[in-house]
């Protein structure tokens, strides 16, 4: 199984409900907004308790993983980015993006989100460049290429566009709303 | 806007104490604003001696190796555990004067109200639960 990345690694093992729950909503205080918690439980409940707990505090589920007895839950630290204003100036919704995709084979697909959140759900072509990496990895990039960035709401990917035209790529293109409302085709974890 | 959990304490066994403490925590993780209002029998939960020792119900003594088993938090954990999370405690004035107890008697940072002061807090309250 490929190893997911997490900024923290939260033990609540062996304890008992509320215990995982108290624990990790003492743990995301600690995080900045975007970071991504690991949170390993042995709890059987606390798959759903975590569901449940992300929904009402506005906190990202990512999704959980079985090793043995221990479930890693993964979450992202909100950041109320939903709000903020977009400003990269080309941009695509996800309709136009599923038919590019159908038609164009060369299309290159940068999914800028955490690693955590491309393992559990993305879709098949995106390369995974998550936007804290994204200033040392873009020269695998070609600055001439048309290239689409997407994110789960638009606006990581709003900035890595930004970012990616400040550095001479001529052709780049920001996907809205993003994987939150991607209805085409993706590849699981556990397909 | 976060939601607003009431919860009356009126029983004083160490199930009753789980019950409560379990779904105030659990609330106060939340990011819920929880009071709980200890009346009757639930002042023991509260109560600086006996929330140490709270008795089982009687014959389900057995169950008692299961918690240990199952790793439960002890209540006092839960307790300190929800007084940090900003659980508010009101000790119900009227059962206190009845049964001789003072304030000093129960936990520290407690308040001490008589009903309307949990009205007044319930009155706004999304859930509200009794045990």
């Amino acid at each position: 199984m490929e190893d997911i990345k997490a900024n923290v690694v939260l033990d609540a093992k062996g304890l008992a409900c509320p215990m995982p729950i108290v624990k990790t909503k003492k743990a995301m205080n600690n995080l900045d907004a975007g970071q991504v918690i690991e949170v390993q439980a042995t709890d059987k409940g606390s798959t759903a308790d975590i569901k449940a707990w992300a929904e009402s505090t506005g906190h990202q589920y990512l999704g959980t993983i079985e090793d043995g007895e221990v479930l890693k839950h993964y979450l992202r630290k909100s950041s109320g980015e939903e709000h903020e204003e977009k400003k990269h100036s080309r941009v695509v919704n996800n309709a136009e993006l599923e038919e590019k995709l159908k038609v164009d084979e060369n299309i290159v697909l940068l999914d800028v989100r955490e690693s955590a959140e491309y393992a559990f759900n993305h879709i098949p072509k995106a390369i995974s460049m998550p936007l804290g990496d994204l200033e040392d990895s873009m020269d695998q990039l070609n600055k001439d290429d048309e290239i689409y960035v997407i994110c789960r709401t638009g606006n990581r990917s709003d900035l890595a566009a930004q970012k990616l035209t400040e550095k001479g790529f001529t052709n780049v293109i920001n996907v809205v709303p993003g994987m939150s409302k991607w209805s085409g085709e993706t590849k699981k974890m556990n397909d | 806007m976060s939601k607003r959990v009431a919860i009356i304490a009126s029983n004083g066994g160490l199930f009753d104490a789980y019950k409560v403490f379990n779904i105030a925590t659990a609330a106060a993780a939340t990011d819920q604003e929880v009071a709980i209002f200890f009346t009757f029998e639930g002042l023991n939960l509260i109560h600086k001696e006996a929330y140490q020792q709270l008795p089982m119900p009687e014959g389900k003594e057995h169950y008692a190796e299961g918690f240990q088993k199952a790793n439960i938090p002890a209540i006092p954990e839960l307790v300190e555990m929800a007084q940090d999370m900003g659980v508010k405690f009101i000790g119900c004035q009227m059962t206190m004067d009845a049964l001789g107890l003072e304030k000093a008697d129960l936990l520290d940072g407690i308040e001490v109200g008589g009903a309307v002061t949990f009205l007044d807090f319930a009155k706004d309250a999304d859930v509200t639960l009794t045990f």
